[in-house]
């Protein structure tokens, strides 16, 4: 998995591409110490370049949420598809986290 | 492993069969030794012989990583893939002997299996002998990669899942991950892959030489934890097997 930060006024916008699985671990570690660094209190994943996640990477994603929350920031997650999207409806993420199309 | 058989009920479309044996990596001498011992040709990409007309299939002997990333490694006809690391000519014979009684078949290392995703190149294989509607395709993708990985994180590494949702977690579990993948004790525990394509379906299992596991009556989720239940939404059939070693998925086609 890459990812791209894109810090605006009103929401800082990360860009996931590629597959988000276990071996990810390292990469969520540093992306989550960098969504902590920004100033916005909207943290926007955008998933639409996403084309895999399994049930760790949907794990860490919960992770991700938790350490905003504890800042008093949200995260959102944004523009799933295809297998990503099908895996946050099996998961019933919906009921966790802030889900926008 | 295990070495049963399919469940009584299989009965295979046709009989594709390893008719040949393919070496990724593997030193020509005992390529060669063990071609004569499992009485297969050697067969390489390009030969317009025998073994890979009609559903005849080929057996790969891989030897370290690099020979098992090219993507030509995993295509038809090639249909079982056997990693050689410390085995005995004896056990590669009763690994060659379980591909044989299956239509997809791998035996690789926790190391080798992680490095190569073989989930995603098993179901590529899955799909080249039965094209499947993207949604479908992806569901059992993401079935086959829980498997792969609870075998492989939790059983072959004993590695625990992430508890409570917390960048520590997430560090633990990523510390824990690396010490074991860096320990050939563990990084060499094995993973067996076996398919068998039915009329109206497919069966996988997915078995690992770990500790085995008892699903829990009641479980906390945390950030790990959902895995299992995801395959027990997609897959028609569930079932653990071996204490928990071995894990049974039936696709519906």
């Amino acid at each position: 998995m890459d990812y791209g930060i894109e810090d605006k006024d009103q929401e800082t916008v990360v860009r996931l591409r590629g597959r988000l699985t276990f071996n990810d671990h390292a990469k969520l570690r540093a992306l989550i110490r960098e969504m902590l660094q920004t100033k916005a209190k909207r943290q926007v994943l955008d998933l639409s370049a996403l084309e895999f996640v399994d049930s760790a990477g949907i794990g860490m994603l919960l992770i991700a949420r938790e350490e905003m929350s504890n800042v008093d920031k949200l995260l959102i997650l944004r523009a799933a598809a295809g297998q990503v999207k099908r895996v946050l409806t099996v998961a019933q993420l919906n009921k966790i986290v802030a889900i926008e199309d | 492993m295990a070495p049963d058989r399919p469940p009584m009920d299989h009965h295979p479309m046709e009989q594709p069969r390893v008719a040949a044996l393919h070496g990724l990596g593997v030193p020509p001498e005992r390529l060669e030794r063990l071609s004569a011992a499992l009485q297969l040709p050697l067969w390489r990409r390009g030969d317009s012989a025998t073994p890979t007309r009609g559903a005849a299939t080929v057996l790969a002997l891989l030897d370290g990583v690099d020979s098992a990333e090219a993507a030509e490694s995993w295509a038809r006809p090639i249909a079982a893939w056997i990693e050689v690391g410390t085995l005995s000519d004896a056990a590669l014979g009763d690994a060659a002997g379980r591909a044989r009684r299956a239509d997809l078949f791998a035996f690789l290392t926790t190391a080798t299996a992680n490095h190569v995703q073989l989930a995603a190149r098993i179901v590529r294989a899955i799909t080249d002998l039965h094209p499947l509607p993207e949604a479908q395709r992806d569901d059992m993708e993401l079935a086959f990669h829980e498997a792969v990985s609870n075998a492989l994180v939790h059983g072959n590494l004993q590695v625990e899942g992430m508890k409570g949702l917390s960048v520590a977690a997430l560090e633990r579990f990523s510390q824990d991950l690396a010490a074991r993948l860096a320990d050939p004790a563990f990084a060499n525990r094995r993973i067996e892959v076996a398919v068998w394509l039915e009329a109206d379906g497919i069966l996988v299992e997915v078995a690992d030489e770990g500790p085995g596991y008892a699903r829990p009556e009641h479980m906390e989720f945390g950030a790990s934890g959902r895995g299992l239940d995801m395959i027990a939404a997609i897959a028609e059939e569930l079932q653990l097997l071996d204490g928990g070693r071995r894990i049974r998925m039936r696709f519906p086609l």
